[in-house]
């Protein structure tokens, strides 16, 4: 009891650590400090750090000053929480999944209002959902009306399409709007032709040939 | 009934010579030779017709039939092929499976895909691509522009899921990318650009 307690004590400060590691030397010296404490107070409600060292890298590499890395850290905190909270409600147990976390806080960024968030996981009680968040968000993307963008992905997910293929919709709409389609009558007619939409391409032989890995890519 | 002329009774059994009869007679012999050939003659089998009307009024087969009839009819092929030429295919059929063609690059994970990385910059010096995949860390991800149109590419594997990316151009010059359709405030007053990356394996 005491060791699992001693590690529970240890666990924070060495995500706290491993986080100022990496920032060390990539962010302005003077946002590290409150850049650190915002990692440790996301830690310690269980929400994903990643999203937040990744802001202020993105900060320090774009050259902006260390109040304005702060302040956009702290911005990514309070989605992320709005993220969880939007989980909670829409059933997911405490403590949410980080990766679930991330999805939301992805699909609030991209303007897809909190109720709508919260149809979709309605309709998707289970993880993942990324594909899901991301096709409505590209609806709303091309100005599609979220509730109608959201209905659109969930008679999708209804017909039994797997998550992976809900992107392969909205492409559809986006792609009924090219050839002239009103948005609603692109809805109308991606509507019925679910499930059998068209499949996005796959790389071609000359892409997987020329494709290079970068160094050490890390995972979202 | 008339009684025939015993004169061409004669002519008829080679008694008498054509040339002694009268014209008259003679005409009448004549018709009745062409007569008695016509009736040696043999006469046509009468199922012939039948079987010509038959075969004209038959259906064609359908071009399915056909088809299937051409196919299972038997036929004699021919290869005169020299012993060098059956060696030397055998052997590019063998290079071929050994060493197949255009199986270059990494080998890709079944989480991971493929990112294909495009911009236009005429005249830029250099151009990498910077995103939450590479910690944002300029340098790792070099686009290139080989045929010097202006027109820069990378193709990266990457593990799958959603990234946020800009353009680095010449080591300073920050620019999302135009030919994405996904576009994300990224909070210092500028927007990123988003990629999905999808499982290579479907």
């Amino acid at each position: 009891m005491k060791l699992w307690l001693g590690l529970a004590l240890l666990a924070g400060p060495l995500a706290a650590q491993s986080a100022q590691a990496r920032l060390e030397g990539r962010v302005p010296g003077a946002a590290i400090p409150a850049v650190d404490s915002l990692v440790q107070r996301a830690y310690a409600e269980g929400l994903p750090t990643e999203p937040l060292i990744q802001k202020a890298l993105e900060g320090g590499a774009k050259q902006v000053t260390a109040p304005r890395i702060v302040a956009a850290v702290q911005v990514s905190l309070g989605q992320l929480r709005d993220a969880r909270d939007l989980l909670v409600h829409g059933g997911d147990e405490p403590p949410v999944t980080p990766g679930e976390v991330t999805t939301v806080a992805w699909a609030l960024r991209r303007g897809l209002p909190g109720p709508v968030v919260q149809r979709v996981l309605v309709a998707l009680p289970r993880p993942p959902r990324a594909s899901a968040m991301h096709a409505v968000a590209d609806l709303v993307a091309h100005h599609f009306d979220p509730d109608s963008g959201a209905d659109l992905i969930i008679a999708a997910i209804g017909q039994g399409l797997v998550p992976e293929r809900l992107l392969d919709v909205s492409a559809a709409a986006a792609h009924e709007l090219q050839r002239g389609h009103t948005h609603a009558e692109a809805l109308a007619l991606v509507r019925q032709e679910l499930p059998n939409v068209p499949a996005s391409p796959k790389p071609t032989r000359g892409a997987v040939a020329r494709a290079r890995r970068p160094a050490a890519p890390t995972p979202p | 009934m008339n009684a025939i002329d015993p004169r061409i009774h004669q002519a008829l059994d080679g008694e008498l010579a054509p040339a002694a009869l009268s014209a008259e007679l003679s005409r009448v012999v004549e018709r009745l030779v062409t007569a008695a050939a016509l009736l040696a003659a043999p006469l046509p089998l009468a199922s012939l017709e039948s079987r010509v009307m038959a075969a004209i009024r038959r259906p064609v087969p359908s071009r399915a039939r056909r088809l299937l009839r051409w196919l299972a009819t038997p036929r004699a092929i021919t290869f005169r092929v020299r012993p060098v030429w059956s060696l030397a295919f055998a052997a590019v059929v063998a290079l071929l499976t050994l060493f197949p063609l255009g199986h270059e690059g990494p080998d890709i994970g079944e989480h991971e895909g493929i990112a294909q990385f495009v911009g236009r910059f005429p005249g830029a010096q250099s151009v990498h691509v910077v995103g939450s995949f590479n910690d944002w860390r300029s340098g790792s991800i070099a686009l290139e522009d080989v045929d010097q149109d202006g027109v820069w590419r990378a193709t990266v594997v990457l593990p799958t899921g959603a990234y946020e990316y800009m353009f680095v151009v010449d080591g300073e010059r920050w620019v999302p990318d135009h030919l994405a359709e996904r576009l994300v405030a990224d909070e210092f007053g500028r927007e990123n650009s988003i990629v999905i990356v999808r499982p290579a394996r479907r």
